[in-house]
């Protein structure tokens, strides 16, 4: 017990000595620093250029809409529309465009019978057809002009304005709180923590078997303190990495962040303590899981380019773990979702968020924290047998044989 | 086996009496490979194995200290391994393996890879530790070295043990096979009287084979029957050298 936690804390202060991990950290902070600063800057250097709303140029010059354009500056759109009842050449309105006197411009004609509307911008790349907002707000307008002219009474007037309440209801009992986006890239997020730091456990271990430090240790202390031991080491680094960058994300989103957008996509309310908890016990199951997954693939190599190799099923594994949360998520409701929040290797990145969007049944989290915590001890079994036979093997790569072998040997 | 490293076939390991197990035992192990923490200090990783042994922190920042300077490394404490040149590095390993004080010691090919500075340095530290009481085995392939420490041999070829006993008792049973004589003449001629063929003459400096003590004796009252001096006289039993070749030789 003792030499595990020297174990732990020398693999602590081992990774928070090193220059790599450090400036790695730093890198990753900055990024959010300035991820989270963007609108502001946007905002910055466009705010130099303009004030007030961009303007758009109405141009109808056959007089089609018989005056009544003027009513679009008051249905509030977020633009200051010009109305030009003159002919206004296309170089005129191009040349205002470029120099960004207007935003987009509308041109009204007739053609053939039928009212002509163009509605021109600088660059079609960002937009594949004409703003629904302008479409709906000229069509009013033009079918109010028309309206007006046949002198109908007021009942009748009355009855042409629709009269709709719309309501979005779903046919499964539970009801999804917050976005599913935002859900899926903290999953995103939550699988990359976790898998890193677990990929840290196979990484150390290879390093100590190149090193060739292995026999020295493995003399030292028994083969279960040092995996078991280095996992608890790098899982704490890691909860402190994820708190860290956690804590500072929150600190830029709510001081950088323009005033109400993070509540926007982000229902505060349901970040409470219980959801801080329940996401730090998935953080330490899942993360345990993949690091003695890794632990185990790490001693099997005995050269560094052999690496990539053995761990690849471990990557697979957990490729396959992650998709199948992340897929499900976009149905919260479905089984398949709910298995995902059981199966072990999806489990952790599936349920905290179930949980945060209030579908997940207590009877279910407990499940799936058993299932989790069962499947750790047999892992770590299997893991510590394995690693204890495989550590000094210098030759080629342990296979799948080997490895059923090492773990029937006592 | 005894370091639990491999495992045992068949039968038991005892020392004093107990079961040979990590708790039991205090034992230190020099590894034949070569293996230090390339990017971890030297003072971390010395205090990291000194923990692990049981040591105390005050106890094992002594220990490690003073070892440091007995074999002339505290200089790079504050480095990391990487930095070191391979000789240093494996005084460092050997630190590792003897700084919290084992009773029992394994070393495996200590001097492989030293200079002649640094492999007097490490003999003296064996001397030093012999001296104290530590028990070491020691697996060489340099018989000299052997010799120079070792009171008990074991001698294997390909698994399979070809001689083993106490060191002494081994050399006794055989005979004496080899006289170095120096004179100020040739003596050739004296030498082949006695019935001895086999020599080697550099400079009147002569190594001579003989069959046990008495070929040797038989040849000195001659020279000195004829007024030859001789400067040095020597009888030699075969050394574990000889007795290697011999032994594996027979087995092959």
């Amino acid at each position: 017990m003792k030499d595990l936690w020297i174990v732990a804390s020398y693999t602590i202060q081992d990774m928070l000595k090193k220059k790599t991990f450090l400036i790695s950290n730093l890198v990753i902070l900055l990024i959010i620093v300035i991820g989270f600063n963007v609108p502001n800057i946007i905002s910055a250097l466009e705010g130099e250029e303009e004030n007030g709303s961009a303007k758009i140029l109405v141009v109808d010059s056959e007089n089609v809409f018989e005056g009544a354009l003027s009513n679009l500056n008051a249905m509030d759109l977020g633009y200051e529309f010009i109305v030009e009842t003159k002919n206004v050449s296309y170089e005129e309105i191009k040349q205002k465009i470029e120099e960004g006197n207007i935003e987009d411009a509308i041109v009204i004609n007739r053609k053939d019978g039928k009212v002509h509307i163009q509605y021109l911008v600088e660059n079609m790349a960002m937009m594949d057809e004409v703003p629904q907002e302008a479409v709906n707000s000229l069509t009013t307008i033009y079918s109010n002009l028309q309206i007006s002219k046949l002198g109908l009474s007021q009942e009748q007037l009355a009855s042409l304005t629709p009269n709709f309440e719309f309501e979005l209801a779903q046919t499964a009992e539970q009801e999804v709180k917050g976005n599913v986006f935002v859900v899926m890239i903290l999953s995103l997020v939550l699988f990359y923590a976790i898998y890193f730091c677990a990929y840290q456990v196979s990484s150390s271990i290879t390093t100590e078997k190149t090193s060739k430090i292995m026999e020295t240790l493995v003399t030292s202390t028994k083969p279960r303190t040092i995996v078991l031991g280095k996992t608890i080491g790098i899982g704490i680094v890691g909860i402190l990495q994820v708190a860290v960058i956690v804590t500072v994300a929150l600190i830029c989103a709510k001081t950088c962040l323009p005033e109400g957008m993070l509540e926007s996509v982000l229902d505060l309310s349901q970040i409470t303590p219980t959801l801080g908890v329940i996401t730090v016990i998935y953080f330490v199951l899942g993360y345990a899981t993949y690091a003695l997954l890794y632990a185990l693939t790490g001693s099997t190599v005995s050269k560094p380019e052999d690496v990539q190799t053995a761990n690849g099923p471990v990557a697979v594994v957990a490729m396959i773990g992650f998709y199948l949360a992340y897929f499900t998520m976009m149905n919260p409701t479905s089984n398949l979702n709910v298995f995902a929040s059981i199966f072990p290797i999806s489990a952790p990145f599936c349920m905290p968020f179930r949980i945060m969007m209030g579908v997940a049944t207590p009877m279910q989290v407990a499940t799936s924290i058993a299932v989790l915590v069962v499947t750790i001890l047999v892992v770590a079994n299997i893991s510590i047998k394995i690693y204890s036979n495989a550590i000094l093997n210098y030759g080629s790569r342990v296979n799948l044989k080997d490895m059923i072998k090492m773990y029937r040997s006592k | 086996m005894i370091l639990g490293i491999l495992k045992k076939d068949s039968g038991e390991i005892t020392w004093n009496g107990k079961v040979v197990e990590r708790k039991h035992v205090n034992f230190g192990y020099l590894p034949e490979e070569r293996g230090v923490y390339p990017k971890t200090k030297i003072y971390d990783q010395l205090m990291y194995f000194a923990r692990l042994k049981g040591m105390k922190k005050e106890q094992a920042d002594k220990s490690l200290k003073d070892w440091a300077k007995k074999l002339e490394v505290e200089q790079y404490l504050d480095m990391p391994a990487e930095k070191l040149s391979k000789g240093n590095q494996q005084k460092i390993q050997f630190i590792t393996a003897i700084l919290h004080d084992p009773e029992l010691l394994v070393l495996d090919e200590p001097f492989s890879g030293l200079d002649p500075v640094n492999t007097e340095l490490l003999k003296n530290v064996i001397l030093e530790l012999i001296e104290k009481g530590t028990y070491i085995i020691m697996s060489s392939h340099q018989m000299y070295s052997i010799e120079e420490f070792a009171s008990d041999v074991l001698i294997l070829n390909k698994g399979k043990t070809v001689l083993q006993g106490n060191l002494k008792k081994i050399k006794e049973e055989y005979q004496a096979n080899k006289l170095i004589i120096s004179t100020n003449v040739v003596i050739d001629n004296v030498i082949e009287t006695v019935g001895l063929k086999e020599y080697y003459n550099k400079d009147n400096d002569y190594t001579i084979a003989i069959d046990g003590e008495e070929d040797g004796y038989k040849l000195f009252h001659l020279l000195a029957e004829k007024d030859i001096q001789v400067t040095k006289f020597e009888i030699l039993k075969p050394s574990l050298h000889d007795i290697f070749i011999e032994k594996v030789g027979e087995e092959q």
